[in-house]
């Protein structure tokens, strides 16, 4: 993020076990989060040592990470109830991990009620737990009847969960409108692509390029939330095409199951295009797709994939054929494209309409009533008619989705 | 059972494309008894389960211990790797189900209604 707010200084920190090399790229995203989140960061310290459990990593580092005076220090390992507040009460500074750090992203971003509700719900799944085990940590040297907690704390957890029964219940609501959406859309003859990938991949600008509108699009993780959908057509195929929320390496499971109705865009797609950075160095790149084939099959995905390797234009087109034949094994046959100059759109529209289930060849017979004749007139926009010919009753020969002839009583195929 | 681990190995041999399961050529089922659960038991198992047949052994991280692939591979003496794509863990996932299977037919032989608990 360019407006920096002075205030939100961090340090970095980073614990590897000892049997594994130093990972730059893990650090490098916490640092790109940070940035997104808002954060000035100080400095970025890293150790390699067996898991600390009071304070996660070795003082001394907590130590040197406070010397540059930080507002907050930011884990990249996932950090215990316990890890919390020891370094909170032995050093005086707030202190989150990476997940509180995507969670803290996601709040600043989340504007429909949808998403807030999402980050919500996520964020409540990631306190319960802490909740209830500070709790226990509370009462720990409590005697019967004297020095408790009192009702007041006890009920805490109890409310957490009673919330997250509430949003889960408006979420279910939320996901049945958004199925009712999807299958309203069908009938109505538009083919369903999603548009998935690791975050910071150019998925916005993928999709501006292929619609030609303007939805917000920045260099920087997490940019879209909530999915935005906008309509193209491909040879004479009539397509809606949607964002989604970028995926990240480590997300928790529970993070995944708050945005359910989100991910719901990409799992019930009829087509997925799998965007991924072809600038990043290769074992970036590969970590991220093969980050991004989780996610998918966390989501269920079960529809074809065709992956879009995104922002070609800056490499030589050796170094493109050198990548491309390392990642083979994950990407088979890619499309390669850049959205911010245009390249490869074209061979992108094609390999997409080739990908979407052949439209089926249906012959419909309706009567001369009103209704069939406004039905008739539906059909004009949702279906493409081959033939009318009016006999006893009027036969439609017409090639459309299933969905959409599926709403005539009288659909009957050849 | 009977104070030892009752164990099932299942194999699914496929071609597979990084989004689908191209083609299954075989499935093996393996059973064993061990009397403990460790690495060595199940590397053995599952070497044994993968004998003559061709390709890359995938399983999940959790089978082996979350050991380093490298660990892994030179206990196998063989190509390995954990699961990347769709079609592998969709792979993986059939093996799973079959395991299962193979593993309540072998604990409650010739029942129908038992092998839910």
């Amino acid at each position: 993020m360019s407006q920096h707010d002075n205030d939100k200084t961090a340090v970095l920190l980073m614990r590897e076990n000892p049997g594994k090399p130093l990972d730059p790229f893990r650090m490098a995203e916490l640092r790109d989060l940070a940035g997104a989140a808002g954060y000035r960061v100080l400095a970025e310290i890293t150790q390699r040592k067996d898991r600390d459990h009071r304070f996660q990593i070795g003082r001394g580092k907590i130590a040197q990470a406070m010397s540059y005076n930080p507002k907050k220090l930011i884990f990249y390992n996932p950090l215990s109830p316990n890890q919390v507040f020891n370094i909170s009460a032995e050093f005086s500074s707030q202190v989150i991990d990476r997940f509180n750090l995507i969670l803290e992203i996601f709040a600043s971003r989340a504007s429909t009620r949808e998403a807030k509700l999402q980050v919500e719900l996520a964020k409540l799944s990631y306190d319960a737990p802490q909740v209830r085990s500070a709790l226990a940590l509370k009462k720990r040297g409590e005697q019967p009847g004297f020095r408790g907690a009192g009702a007041y704390e006890q009920s805490m957890y109890h409310d957490i969960r009673g919330r997250m029964a509430k949003i889960r219940m408006e979420l279910k609501d939320l996901e049945h409108i958004g199925e009712d959406r999807r299958q309203f859309r069908r009938e109505l003859g538009f083919d369903l692509v999603s548009l998935a990938g690791y975050t910071n991949a150019g998925k916005s600008t993928l999709l501006n390029a292929l619609t030609g509108s303007s939805v917000t699009a920045r260099d920087q993780p997490f940019t879209t939330l909530s999915p935005t959908t906008r309509a193209l057509e491909i040879k004479g195929r009539r397509v809606l095409l949607t964002d989604t929320v970028g995926f990240i390496d480590d997300l928790p499971h529970f993070l995944i199951k708050a945005f359910r109705s989100t991910l719901a865009e990409i799992s019930q797609a009829d087509l997925v295009l799998l965007v991924a950075d072809m600038s990043d160095p290769y074992e970036i790149l590969r970590r991220k797709l093969v980050a991004s084939h989780k996610a998918l099959w966390d989501c269920g995905v079960c529809s074809p994939v065709i992956t879009v390797l995104n922002k070609v234009d800056g490499l030589s087109k050796s170094e493109m054929l050198r990548k491309k034949e390392k990642i083979e094994d994950l990407a088979p046959n890619p499309v390669l494209v850049s959205a911010s100059c245009g390249q490869g759109l074209a061979e992108l529209s094609e390999r997409i309409c080739l990908r979407l289930l052949p439209l089926g060849e249906y012959q419909i017979r309706l009567p001369y009533t009103s209704q069939s004749l406004s039905q008739l007139s539906r059909l004009y926009e949702t279906a493409e008619l081959l033939q009318v010919s009016y006999e006893d009753e009027m036969v439609v020969r017409l090639r459309g989705r299933k969905e959409a002839v599926a709403r005539l009583k009288a659909a009957d195929r050849p | 059972m009977q104070g030892k681990y009752q164990m099932v190995c299942a194999v699914v041999s496929a071609r597979v494309s990084p989004i689908f399961i191209e083609k299954i050529h075989s499935v093996r089922i393996v059973p064993h008894l061990a009397e403990t659960a460790d690495l060595n038991t199940v590397a053995d198992l599952t070497s044994a389960a993968c004998m003559c047949l061709p390709g890359t052994i995938v399983a999940e991280s959790g089978d082996f211990y979350n050991q380093e692939i490298w660990r892994v591979k030179s206990i196998l003496g063989r190509e390995f790797k954990y699961p990347e794509t769709l079609a592998e863990r969709t792979a993986i996932e059939l093996a799973h189900h079959i395991s299962l299977a193979g593993r309540r037919l072998i604990i409650h032989p010739g029942t129908d209604e038992d092998w839910t608990k």
